[in-house]
């Protein structure tokens, strides 16, 4: 067999490989369609008014880990204080930052020292101290020392809410005014509701008032514009889809609502992983699973916050190749799961997409590219090969993120200015030339620390709202 | 393997193509869809601008503004409804849903309402039910009490959100009736409840006596709209059988708040084998200031599962007096029930 033939062969598996990923996302594309318009239908205002009518709401204990976030903390508490739901405390957690976050805390809501008795069925760190405030009477503050990971944050903050759900967020998370009345929604609707998602939006760009977006703006840099789009991407697609067939494997760690004893049951957040907010998830779907239990996660189709995503290199590099490692590690550990028709859709069908798709999908690409490269360059194939491939990668990249563009402007009703509309058309088009090919570069060395073994976060720049 | 190669190009090709019509037709539809979004923003904008001062002024008795907005173009009658009927959702002042009710009537929209019931789509049919649950129109209860048997599981909930809307005294039996129909969602199930109050409670006692297999979903009920005459009922429960009746009797004694006998029945639970009722008889002694010795019993309690400790220490701080020595004389301990002492004086004096 010639090499030219083989490099053909490659190139065509690659375009293959390609065009069926890109139907796969056609396909969720249709089964989100069709989730937000029942969404839009079923949640009416008559309908969201459900929790205002009722004699006791559920009590949602709000988790805040928060590692030196000095520069956001007091707003983002400011924000979540005015939350139209009632029934809420908010337990932030100091994971021993070495900034000013407490004092902070400590100055503006006047927090004192106060006993606060609580069960610890999940092991965390020391807690050095619990406040109160006493201006505040819902806010409780925990003083923590650090165990170099979120989930320990986590963990500890749950096991101080009193409430019987708890909403996990970002230090950074700033939450739209109805989140939580609109993620209470499937837990009082429907028993065998175990946790809540919701699309978590990037909020770089947009204007900030007073811990909210009040207007929404595209940001100014391309890195950010990129990241608008994989994370309508990653929410109204494939999330959207997989919580039309309650197969969801991940609810973001950037906002998560949970029934407590329901986490608890699974140990919490597991310090060893990751990708935690994937690993409870996996861990939750499993433990009911596996028993013949009835579970729900659900998904809140519409941006029910706002996180900032990196804007310089290299902190977006870490934070994928963090993802990366992640995404591995749970699958190795959830392997048990996989194609297990006790799982159902979510061993049937969600992680072997996964697998294929997201595991496998970077190192098929890359080497995609540098094959085909390779082979044109020594005259194997000839240059029109190349172009095909990447041609091919392009459109339906594109293709793909227009669909991802019209559902977030119809189904979430969040209108961009024209020019910001055509700003992000032509982010949907330049991305697929050179920002994905980083990206599936970035996984392919996640990868690579995967098997070395690395840990920790990697360099994070934060910056005030 | 060769052939491969020879038709590579036209594979190739084909792929191109297709991935370029798919990509310009998307791009069109982002336009178009922009287009149509824009367009029917600047409808409502207008129609808002245009009919708002006009609904206001109707809604302040302005008939010569009713009159205006009975002759208003059909094509702007649904745009319209919707101005007036929303903002009953939040505001339920029986004067202006009858003021809202008289306009819609006034602008013939109330046939719109019942050929929406009639409708083939259940979206349209939810709809029209929510509209009528906001406007109360009594005449249409029994359409709205038919559509709970609808094949289409919103539609049912749409039901029972416009009878909870309509308060209804006719539509109660359905309610209580429906009480057991797990395919309603339990949360407007409870509002609903809630929205009737203490009207739904005979109806209640009476199914009860008839249906203890369903006593669980009664005393739940009761917790909700119960008074004291459902004290006796919910006593009775307290020795039921089941564990789950038992701990939802006790739960409903204490929204309804207890006398003599039903406080002797929660002390006496205290010391039941199962933690849900010995939770839930701790937490029915809220504010129960009758008897001297239940601040000692709960006071015992302090040290039991998490969920009884909670609700006892809970209960000891509402009970002032007698309950804050009880917890002053455990404050002192190191262990957790110390700490929950401590907890609910530090609270208690922050509160005085």
């Amino acid at each position: 067999m010639s090499p030219a033939v083989v490099a053909t062969a490659f190139t065509v598996m690659v375009i293959a490989y390609f065009v069926v990923w890109n139907l796969s996302q056609f396909l969720m594309a249709g089964a989100a369609a069709l989730q937000l318009w029942r969404y839009q239908r079923r949640r009416t205002p008559r309908n969201r008014a459900l929790v205002a009518n009722l004699a006791s709401p559920p009590l949602v204990s709000i988790v805040v880990p928060a590692h030196n976030e000095g520069l956001t903390i007091v707003e983002s508490v400011r924000a979540l204080l005015a939350l139209d739901y009632e029934a809420r405390e908010i337990v932030i957690v100091n994971d021993g930052s070495s900034d000013d976050t407490l004092s902070r805390l400590q100055h503006t809501f006047q927090l004192v020292s106060a006993p606060v008795a609580f069960e610890q069925p999940l092991k965390t760190a020391a807690v050095r101290g619990v406040f109160r405030s006493v201006a505040e009477p819902a806010l409780i503050v925990i003083d923590k020392e650090s165990a170099g990971c979120k989930a320990d944050a986590c963990n500890a903050g749950i096991n101080v809410a009193s409430g019987g759900l708890v909403l996990i967020i970002d230090a950074d998370t700033m939450l739209e005014p109805d989140a939580l009345s609109r993620a209470v929604l499937p837990f009082l609707e429907d028993a065998t509701t175990v946790a809540v998602g919701g699309y978590v939006a990037i909020a770089n760009g947009s204007h900030i008032e007073g811990g909210r977006v009040a207007d929404v703006r595209m940001p100014r840099s391309w890195w950010a514009r990129f990241q608008i789009l994989e994370y309508m991407r990653s929410s109204l697609l494939f999330r959207v889809a997989c919580a039309a067939h309650n197969g969801l494997t991940i609810i973001s760690g950037a906002f998560g609502l949970f029934r407590r004893d329901a986490v608890i049951e699974v140990g919490g957040y597991d310090h060893t992983a990751i990708g935690e907010d994937m690993d409870l998830t996996l861990r939750l779907q499993y433990a009911f699973r596996s028993r013949r239990l009835p579970i729900r996660i659900g998904f809140v189709p519409i941006p029910v916050c706002w996180t900032q995503g990196p804007e310089d290199r290299r902190s977006l590099c870490a934070q994928r190749c963090r993802w990366r490692r992640g995404l591995l590690q749970v699958l190795w550990r959830h392997r048990r799961a996989i194609a297990n028709p006790r799982m159902g859709i979510v061993g049937m069908v969600v992680l072997p997409y996964t697998i294929v798709f997201e595991g496998l999908g970077p190192l098929l690409e890359v080497s995609g590219y540098a094959i085909t490269t390779a082979a044109a360059l020594i005259g194997v194939v000839n240059w029109s090969h190349f172009r095909v491939t990447m041609a091919v990668s392009l459109l339906f990249g594109a293709a793909t993120t227009l669909i991802a563009v019209i559902l977030s402007d119809v189904g979430t009703g969040r209108y961009l200015r024209t020019r910001d509309l055509g700003i992000l058309l032509a982010a949907a088009i330049l991305e697929n030339v050179g920002y994905r090919q980083l990206n599936a570069w970035w996984g392919c060395v996640g990868t690579a620390q995967a098997i070395a073994g690395k840990r920790g976060w990697g360099p994070m720049t934060r910056r005030a709202f | 393997m060769t052939d491969l190669v020879v038709h590579f190009e036209s594979i190739a090709l084909w792929a191109v193509a297709v991935g370029t019509g798919v990509a310009l037709a998307l791009m069109l539809a982002v336009i178009v869809e922009r287009i149509a979004l824009a367009a029917n923003d600047a409808r409502l904008r207008r129609i808002e601008r245009h009919y708002g001062p006009l609904i206001a002024r109707a809604l302040d008795g302005d008939q010569g503004a009713t009159r205006q907005l009975a002759s208003s173009p059909s094509r702007d009658r649904f745009n319209v409804a919707r101005l007036l009927i929303t903002p009953l959702i939040v505001d339920r002042d029986p004067e202006r849903i009858a003021t809202t009710r008289a306009i819609v009537r006034a602008m013939s929209l109330a046939p719109v309402a019942d050929g929406l019931l009639r409708s083939h789509w259940w979206w349209r049919r939810a709809l029209g039910l929510r509209a009528i649950g906001l406007l109360q129109m009594m005449d249409r209860t029994g359409a709205v009490v038919a559509a709970l048997e609808d094949s289409n599981a919103d539609v049912r909930n749409a039901a029972l959100d416009a009878l909870a809307d309509m308060q209804d005294p006719a539509a109660l039996p359905a309610i209580v009736a429906h009480l057991h129909n797990a395919s309603l969602r339990r949360g407007p199930r409870a509002a609903a409840i809630a929205a009737f109050g203490s009207r739904c409670e005979a109806l209640l006692l009476d199914l009860s006596y008839v249906d203890a297999g369903h006593r669980l979903n009664y005393a739940r009920a009761l917790a909700i709209c119960g008074t004291g005459r459902s004290r006796p009922a919910l006593c009775e429960w307290t020795a039921d059988p089941r564990v789950e009746v038992r701990a939802a009797a006790f739960e409903a004694l204490g929204h309804i708040g207890l006398d003599p006998s039903s406080a002797s029945l929660a002390i006496g639970a205290l010391d039941s084998g199962d933690v849900a009722v010995r939770a839930m008889a701790a937490g029915a002694l809220h504010d129960w200031t009758g008897d001297g010795h239940a601040a000692r019993h709960l006071g015992q309690h302090l040290d039991d599962a998490w969920t009884v400790a909670v609700r006892a220490a809970r209960s000891l701080q509402s009970m002032r007096e007698p309950g804050l020595a009880e917890l002053q004389v455990r404050a002192a301990r190191q262990d957790l029930a110390g700490a929950l002492a401590r907890q609910m004086l530090w609270e208690a004096e922050l509160h005085r």
